[in-house]
C-alpha cells in the first residue's frame, strides 16, 4: 500500500493503526482521483521518490495518524469552542475602545472644518514649537481638504490617535516594567517578535470571529496589537540605557523606588520613549489600510475601492493621502522629540 | 588626641559569586584569592577588613585598580551588601536595619561624592545641589538657599540655571561637592571624587577640599588609588591590596616604616621631601645648646631645607604653638630622604 505501511509493522504498531479507523475523514481530491484512475494498488517506489514523513503520509499507512486538515480543523474547533468565553471577557474589556473610536471619529468629522483645521495647527505648535513644521501641516491637510478628502484624512486622523493614545498608555507601563524584571523582558521579548513580524492579516482572522464586524474595536485591536511593539521595545530599551552611575547616585542619596522612577528614569528615558511614540504612530498609519478591510474608516477605504474596482486615479490619490499624514506626524513628533531633547540633555 | 570612631568596619567579608555563603567558610580557613576563583568561580572583594574611621578626619583607602576599594567605600552606606561582618555607625551595626532606615541613613548621615559626577543631567545645577533635600521632599524653597549657599561656596555662584553639561569636568564635580555638602550629612563618602580630572585642576579641588574640611569637620572617607593625594589629605591612610588592608596607620609613619616589599615599592617614586614632616623625624629629648633657628613642626622636609640653604651643619629646635617640641639636625633629615 504506502510507503511506511514496513515502518509501522515493525514497530508493532499495526493494530493501533487499524483501530484507528483510517480514512475517517472526508476523502480528498487526491484521493478521489487515484481512486478514479484504479490505481488503490500498491506501486513499487524507487527510493528517489521516497515521500516526505509528513502527516499526510503517515496517515496513508496509519489510519491513527491525523491528516494535516483535522489538525487545522481542530484548531478551529478550540477556538471556536473557546469564543464563547473569551467573548464574556474580551466583549466588555475592549468596549471601551469601540466608544472612543465612535467618539473620536464623530467629533473630528462633525466639527466643522473652520473649527477643526485651526484645532489641529493649534495643537501642532503646542507640539512642535516651529513655524515651519505647523506650515508644512496646514500646506498638507489644506491640500487633502481642496481635493475632497477631508472627511476620510479626519477618519484616518482619529483612528490613528485614538489607537496611539492606547498605545502610550498601555506600552509604557510595560516597558517600564520590561526593563525592571529580566523574567518579564525574556517571556515579553518573543511575544513583541510575534507581534512584529506576523503577517498584519492574520490579527484580523481571529478578531473578526470574536467580534462583530461592525464593531471599531475590531479594528482598532488590530491596530493596536501591531503599533504597540515600538513604545513598548524602547520604553524598556530607554530606561535600560539611563546611565548606571546616575542610578547609583539616586541610590545613594535615598531616593525610594518611586522616586527614582519619576525623578530620574523616565525623565532621562524620555527621548527614546518618543522615539518609540513615533515608530508606533507610523505603524499604525500602515496598519490603517489593512484595517479598512473590517470596516475601518478613512482614506484607506478609498485604498481598497482603487484596488477593488481598478480606480487607479481613486488609489494613488488616497494612498499620497496617507503618504502626507504619515510626512505631517512624523515631523511632528519628531520635532517634538527634538525639543525635548534639547532641554533636557544638549547631546 | 584621638577622635572618637564614626564608623567602624568589622571582619568584613565580600565575596561575588552565584553562592557566595557557600563557599565563605572555606574563605575564613584562608582560601586564596586565585584558588577560589579556580575551585569555585568565585572572587573575592574583601577580605577580613577592620578600620576604624574617626569622626572629624580624612580617611583615605588607598589601593590599584581591583584592590576592592570602592567596594569597600560601597558598604559604608550599603549600595553593596557584605557576605560577613559589620558596619558600625555610631556604634549601631547598619546590616541589620531595614530599608527606611538605610534610606534615612543616606538622607541625613552620608552623602557621596562619584568619580564620574554622577548629577542627574536633566536637571539644573541649582536642583542638582539640591538633591538631597528635595529627595526627602523639601520643596525648591525650602532647599534654594542653602544649595545656593554650598555653591557659592564650592566657586559656582551664578551657574545654579546652568545645566551639568554646560560646565567643564572640574566644575561639575564642585557641583558633586556642594550636591554632598547641601545634605549637610556629618560623613562625606568620596569615591576616587578627583581621579577623572586633569592634574591642575585636581590639585585646586584637593585645597578646596582640605579647605572645607578645616572649617567644617567632616568624617569623610576618601578613595584614591593615587598616593600623592592620598597623602596630602589624609590624617589616616589604609592601604589595601587584593581585597586586604596591608597597613593602615598615620601616613607619616607608613612612609617611614612600611610593612611590606608591595609598599615600600608604592612610595619609592614619592617625593620624601615634599611629604614628610619635621614632627615625623625630629629628635627628643628637647636639648638647650644652641641652635640655629626654630622651625614649626608641621613643616615639609622641603621647607626646611630651603632654609637651611643646603647647610649640613646646622641644628634646629622644633616648635608647635609656641613650644619647643623636639630637635632636627641636618643629617637625619638628609638620611631621612632616602627610603630604607
Amino acid at each position: 500500500m504506502a510507503t511506511y505501511d514496513g515502518l509501522f509493522n515493525a514497530l508493532g504498531l499495526r493494530d493501533w493503526c487499524d483501530a484507528g479507523g483510517g480514512g475517517g475523514g472526508p476523502m480528498s481530491m487526491a484521493d478521489l482521483m487515484a481512486r478514479a484512475s484504479g490505481n488503490t494498488a500498491a506501486q513499487e517506489v524507487s527510493w528517489w521518490d521516497l515521500p516526505l514523513p509528513s502527516l499526510n503520509n503517515l496517515h496513508a499507512a496509519c489510519g491513527a495518524i491525523w491528516q494535516t486538515r483535522d489538525l487545522t480543523l481542530g484548531l478551529e474547533r478550540a477556538f471556536l469552542s473557546a469564543r464563547d468565553a473569551l467573548r464574556i471577557v474580551l466583549d466588555p474589556a475592549t468596549q471601551p475602545l469601540s466608544w472612543m473610536l465612535r467618539q473620536m471619529i464623530w467629533l473630528m468629522v462633525a466639527t466643522p472644518w473652520f473649527i477643526m483645521l485651526p484645532v489641529l495647527l493649534a495643537v501642532t505648535w503646542a507640539v512642535a514649537r516651529s513655524w515651519r513644521v505647523v506650515g508644512l501641516v496646514a500646506v498638507s491637510l489644506g491640500f487633502l481638504a481642496f481635493v475632497d478628502h477631508y472627511t476620510e484624512a479626519m477618519q484616518t486622523l482619529a483612528i490613528i490617535f485614538v489607537c496611539a493614545f492606547i498605545c502610550v498608555l498601555i506600552g509604557v507601563p510595560v516597558g517600564i516594567a520590561m526593563s525592571r524584571s529580566n523574567t518579564l523582558r525574556r517571556i515579553g521579548t518573543p511575544v513583541l517578535d510575534m507581534l512584529q513580524t506576523l503577517p498584519a492579516f492574520v490579527y484580523l482572522i481571529p478578531l473578526i470571529f470574536l467580534f462583530s464586524v461592525t464593531e471599531p474595536k475590531l479594528y482598532g485591536i488590530a491596530i493596536i496589537l501591531y503599533a504597540i511593539v515600538p513604545v513598548i521595545r524602547l520604553t524598556d530599551l530607554g530606561i535600560r540605557l539611563v546611565d548606571p552611575d546616575v542610578i547609583e547616585a539616586a541610590d545613594a542619596f535615598g531616593m525610594t523606588r518611586g522616586q527614582k522612577l519619576w525623578r530620574v528614569q523616565i525623565p532621562l528615558a524620555l527621548p527614546n520613549i518618543m522615539a518609540g511614540v513615533n515608530q508606533t504612530i507610523m505603524m499604525s498609519l500602515a496598519m490603517v489600510v489593512i484595517a479598512s478591510l473590517v470596516s475601518a474608516p478613512g482614506l484607506g477605504v478609498l485604498v481598497l475601492r482603487g484596488i477593488r474596482n481598478l480606480e487607479l486615479g481613486v488609489g494613488l490619490v488616497a494612498g499620497f493621502g496617507i503618504v502626507l499624514l504619515a510626512i505631517i506626524l512624523d515631523r511632528v513628533t519628531k520635532a517634538s522629540l527634538a525639543r525635548i531633547d534639547v532641554s533636557r540633555d544638549g547631546r | 588626641m584621638d577622635a572618637p570612631v564614626k564608623i567602624r568596619i568589622r571582619n568584613l567579608y565580600k565575596i561575588f559569586g552565584s553562592r557566595p555563603a557557600a563557599v565563605l567558610p572555606q574563605v575564613l580557613e584562608g582560601l586564596s584569592k586565585p584558588d577560589l576563583l579556580a575551585r569555585h568561580n568565585h572572587v573575592l572583594g574583601l577580605r577580613d577588613i577592620n578600620v576604624d574611621i574617626r569622626e572629624g578626619q580624612i580617611t583615605v583607602i588607598m589601593g590599584l585598580s581591583g584592590s576592592g576599594k570602592s567596594t569597600l567605600i560601597r558598604h559604608l552606606n550599603r549600595l553593596i551588601e557584605p557576605t560577613a561582618g559589620e558596619v558600625l555607625v555610631d556604634g549601631d551595626n547598619i546590616l541589620t536595619w531595614n530599608d527606611r532606615r538605610l534610606r534615612d541613613l543616606r538622607r541625613k548621615t552620608m552623602s557621596m561624592v562619584f568619580q564620574k559626577f554622577a548629577l542627574l543631567p536633566h536637571r539644573t545645577v541649582l536642583d542638582n545641589a539640591g538633591m538631597a533635600l528635595f529627595t526627602q521632599g523639601v520643596p525648591r524653597k525650602g532647599y534654594e538657599a542653602d544649595a545656593r549657599k554650598w555653591l557659592d561656596r564650592v566657586g559656582l555662584g551664578g551657574y545654579g540655571a546652568h545645566f551639568p553639561h554646560q560646565l567643564s569636568g572640574g566644575m561639575q564635580q564642585r557641583v558633586g561637592i556642594a550636591r554632598a555638602l547641601t545634605s549637610n550629612a556629618g560623613i562625606m563618602l568620596m569615591d576616587e571624587a578627583f581621579s577623572a580630572l586633569d592634574p591642575l585642576i585636581r590639585t585646586d579641588m584637593q585645597n578646596l577640599l582640605l579647605e572645607l574640611q578645616a572649617e567644617l569637620h567632616k568624617t569623610i572617607v576618601f578613595i584614591t588609588h593615587d598616593l600623592d593625594e592620598a597623602l596630602k589629605l589624609a590624617d589616616h591612610l589604609v592601604i589595601l591590596k587584593d581585597g586586604q588592608v596591608i597597613q593602615q596607620g598615620e601616613p607619616q609613619h607608613i612612609l617611614l616604616n612600611p610593612a611590606d616589599p608591595y609598599i615600600e615599592a608604592f612610595i619609592a617614586d614619592i617625593n620624601r621631601a615634599r611629604v614628610l614632616r619635621v614632627r615625623s623625624i625630629m629628635r627628643q629629648p628637647i636639648g638647650d645648646g644652641a641652635v640655629d633657628g626654630e622651625i614649626e613642626a608641621d613643616a615639609t622636609l622641603e621647607q626646611v631645607i630651603a632654609a637651611s640653604q643646603g647647610d649640613l651643619s646646622r641644628h634646629y629646635r622644633v616648635i608647635e604653638d609656641g613650644r619647643p617640641v623636639g630637635m632636627l639636625d641636618m643629617p637625619s633629615l638628609v638620611r631621612a630622604l632616602v627610603p630604607r
